[in-house]
């Protein structure tokens, strides 16, 4: 089966440049809402389909980089220094298509695949000249040629095409056009060319027949002029179907219940049927049951290559973690991949409760914590640590993770050069749980920190001591049986709530939580 | 791994023993030098089968070069925009190593020195590992009319692991669009030195499996063997008329059968008549009676009983001719023709 190994972006949208290398079978896109998630979609949809109208349709304005624009507009203005825009989809697993086989690609070896092209076109290279020269700001995209070619450098045909493709952007779920196109593909996917011929034969028969039995009567009292059916190319068989659900039209459904419908169709098993499925933001529009259910639909799936575009750590860790590919806002050139991640970490992101996978691994800097009262306080005792700083300010994130997790994080954040700090207890035994424990974690930006003095084992016992005072004044009032560190230690959440409402500005904070908030400062 | 070329004579079944050699599920490639035996073939290829089967790609030896050689390799890298047949200019003569040599100055490719090109930019092993990774079966039909750097270049590719069968007919030589200053310029002159430079490139030289017609009869191949000294034999003992023809009311009858192809040596479609030119009519294979049309210098030949002698390139054009004739074959002289219709 033919699938996508590479994608080569040059000049398009927020990426001057990117490589990514995909999985045969699952890719999971991750990235903040600027990142360009859907421009890899979107890329990848471009040059599958061929199709220059739909370059055309999009506009070569919205889909060149801003930046080499700007660039080239505020520089000499050289003809030869003119920004070109590059696609390139590199293929696997097509033994037979040395139409696709060529050392026509930036890689400038032998390889195959297609790619589409921008580029000012050479005849009009004197008209760009006069209008350069006029030293406006408006760049010449009209002069710009749209260019599908196979890597040999040959044109690429719609009948040639090597893989079908569908893409399904949740968001345009009830488009009209984003529709009409859907069905029509999930059509041609499903009826070989000869039964589409078929069936606009019929269509047309059809047609004919209602009007020569329906219309007769009315069409026999008129002379030159009659009444008839349409029967041309926009309105055909293609232009006609729809698709339906129990004889329910799918698009008079819910939003949710379109999104779910339309992917798990497309996500069935057909022999040649679809070879690549793009799915964008599958999350949208989805009950957690249907997410869970669509979630099944996709790990069953074979013969499909899929890509999932998503903001959703369920679907990522649900899927398979090792499948994912995290695009950076800062840095789009350099995206990163945790396929390095061990199988034991990811399949216990696959089966761990709901948690904050993507939040770390979207993060330059995160503290990593031990239990919500520590999560609730943090803050807090953050900008103690550092007067007039914040988390947020500072771009650190705050996770709460069960303690025996600890080192799963640890592993993900260490593959993708997160700076981390680990707060944790020390259950009695720091040179046990706090040292010997994560000596294969600690690294450069990975610390951990707790209290060293083993008498000081928990947050709670920490808090409590240093400061005294103050919970005293909160928590000893109507205490019998339970002293106030008692209390604290057995009502954790709510001691931290209180302290947070009541004495969140004067807090003593823990010596290993001030080291900690230094260091990750730093 | 078998390689070998095989020397045919007109009729004797060259394209049907490569369309017999086909099968659906090896890998072939197929390439002819003419367009007309592209088409003749392709047309064979999907009668047989009843489609064009995907595991059987045929090109034209230029569509070949160009799509299959040199495109996936170069073409971005020079930025050509396809071959022209026009020839290169010979001043300013660019050296070996200079592109401009091989292609005009608005980067079209020119056709004869294109192999040379690639040859050049040292891809000749790149081809052929391009060929042992896509194709099972590689044929080559009317190899006779490689000539120049083309010669030199399929000599080169034949290094390919792959099974290979070249045919062609050493006398059918009539095309020189190969032709390159004086590479390969004397390379039909001598038939025997032609066929050691396959033997050199370890390719079995066959000149007895097709070397009997059955298109034509054993009168026509006598009369081939004969009087234009080209050695042809037929497949069985069948005989028909070959006779000169030049009384004017049967020249005329001739003119207007229309079950009687009328080949010229030049413009035949000034004729109006059922007509074609010599070297053009190479590879078909569907007239049944032929009327040879002689000038006046050919009818003189006729006259002395040999065309043996006459310029090798209208000899052979000649022999191809006489070779389409199924049934009779007859000769008439061009003035009387000229009599019938004003040019």
């Amino acid at each position: 089966m033919g699938t996508i190994q590479r994608l080569v972006l040059r000049n398009f949208k927020r990426f001057k440049a990117l490589e990514l290398e995909f999985d045969p079978e699952l890719n999971i896109l991750v990235g903040g809402n600027e990142a360009g998630k859907s421009s890899v979609l979107q890329a990848i949809d471009i040059v599958l389909s061929a199709s220059r109208s739909k370059v055309e349709g999009i506009g070569l304005e919205a889909l060149f980089n801003v930046d080499c624009i700007v660039e080239f507009l505020a520089g000499t203005r050289k003809i030869a220094d003119l920004p070109v825009l590059l696609i390139e989809v590199y293929f696997d697993g097509l033994p037979s298509r040395h139409d696709l086989d060529g050392r026509n690609n930036s890689k400038g070896g032998d390889h195959l695949g297609i790619k589409m092209m921008c580029k000012p076109v050479d005849e009009y290279t004197r008209e760009i000249q006069t209008i350069l020269a006029e030293g406006h700001d408006n760049f010449p995209f009209e002069y710009y040629g749209v260019h599908f070619l196979t890597f040999t450098d040959e044109a690429v045909f719609p009948y040639k095409k090597p893989l079908q493709h569908l893409l399904i952007d949740s968001s345009l779920i009830n488009n009209e056009h984003a529709t009409r196109e859907y069905t029509r593909s999930m059509y041609a996917a499903h009826a070989s060319v000869a039964q589409r011929n078929l069936h606009g034969f019929e269509y047309r028969k059809a047609k004919a027949k209602f009007k020569d039995a329906v219309f007769k009567t009315m069409n026999d009292g008129l002379d030159a002029y009659k009444f008839d059916v349409k029967t041309s190319p926009k309105a055909n068989v293609e232009t006609d179907i729809i698709l339906t659900e129990d004889n329910i039209p799918v698009d008079s459904k819910g939003k949710g219940r379109q999104c779910f419908i339309k992917t798990e169709f497309a996500l069935r098993n057909r022999e040649h049927a679809l070879h690549v499925l793009l799915l964008e933001e599958p999350e949208n529009h989805l009950s957690h049951v249907h997410m869970r259910k669509l979630i099944e639909r996709i790990r069953a799936s074979v013969k499909k290559q899929l890509f999932v575009a998503t903001h959703s750590s369920f679907i990522a860790t649900r899927l398979n973690l090792r499948k994912v590919l995290i695009l950076s806002e800062d840095n789009p050139s350099r995206p990163a991949s945790l396929k390095d991640l061990s199988t034991g970490t990811a399949e216990f992101f696959m089966k761990a409760p709901d948690n904050n996978v993507l939040e770390l691994a979207l993060c330059k800097k995160a503290i990593l914590v031990e239990g919500d009262a520590e999560f609730i306080l943090m803050e807090a005792l953050y900008e103690a640590s550092a007067p007039g700083c914040s988390l947020d300010a500072d771009g650190i994130h705050v996770i709460s993770v069960d303690g025996t997790s600890f080192k799963r994080y640890l592993e993900l954040a260490k593959l993708l050069g997160i700076k981390v700090a680990a707060i944790r207890d020390n259950d009695k035994d720091h040179a046990a749980n706090c040292v010997a424990n994560y000596e294969d974690h600690v690294t450069a930006s990975i610390q951990v920190f707790a209290d060293p003095d083993n008498a000081r084992h928990t947050f709670e016992v920490c808090m409590y001591q240093d400061n005294q005072v103050a919970c005293e004044e909160l928590f000893a009032a109507g205490r019998r049986s339970l002293s106030v560190e008692d209390y604290m230690l057995k009502n954790k959440t709510d001691a931290a709530f209180h302290l947070l409402e009541k004495k969140g500005a004067t807090l003593v904070v823990p010596g290993y939580i001030q080291q900690a908030v230094a260091w990750i400062k730093a | 791994m078998d390689k070998s070329v095989v020397f045919a004579v007109a009729g004797s079944g060259k394209t049907t023993r490569l369309v017999t050699a086909l099968d659906e599920t090896r890998r072939f490639l197929l390439v002819t030098y003419t367009e007309a035996n592209h088409e003749n073939l392709r047309a064979k290829v999907i009668e047989r089968f009843g489609y064009l089967p995907p595991n059987i790609a045929i090109y034209t030896y230029f569509s070949f070069l160009h799509s299959f050689c040199y495109r996936p390799f170069l073409r971005s890298q020079k930025g050509t925009r396809g071959i022209t047949f026009n020839a290169p200019d010979r001043f300013p003569a660019y050296s070996l190593t200079d592109d401009r040599r091989y292609m005009s100055p608005s980067r079209w490719l020119y056709a004869n020195r294109l192999a040379k090109f690639i040859e050049q930019a040292g891809l000749i092993g790149a081809v052929v590992a391009r060929i042992e990774k896509y194709f099972d079966v590689f044929f080559v039909d009317e190899v006779q009319d490689f000539g120049g750097h083309d010669f030199n270049f399929l000599l080169a590719i034949s290094a390919a692991q792959v099974d290979m069968s070249f045919v062609g007919d050493f006398y059918q030589h009539t095309f020189d669009t190969s032709r390159d200053g004086n590479v390969n310029a004397n390379l039909h002159d001598n038939y025997d030195a032609y066929k050691k430079k396959f033997e050199r490139a370890r390719l079995k030289v066959d000149t007895v499996s097709l070397k009997r017609s059955r298109r034509c009869s054993k009168s026509v191949c006598d009369f081939i063997s004969e009087r234009i000294g080209i050695d042809i034999q037929a497949h069985d003992e069948r005989t028909s008329a070959v006779r000169f023809e030049d009384d004017p009311a049967a020249v005329a009858a001739i003119y207007r059968d229309p079950g009687t192809v009328k080949l010229f040596y030049k413009e035949h479609h000034k004729y109006g008549c059922f007509s074609q030119n010599w070297g053009a009519s190479k590879g078909m294979d569907r007239f049944e009676d032929v009327c040879v049309v002689l000038n006046p210098g050919n009818v003189r030949a006729w006259k002395a009983g040999s065309f043996r002698d006459i310029n090798p390139e209208t000899r052979n054009k000649l022999y191809v001719a006489c070779s389409r004739a199924r049934g009779n074959l007859t000769f008439v002289p061009e003035s009387l023709l000229t009599g019938i219709v004003r040019i």
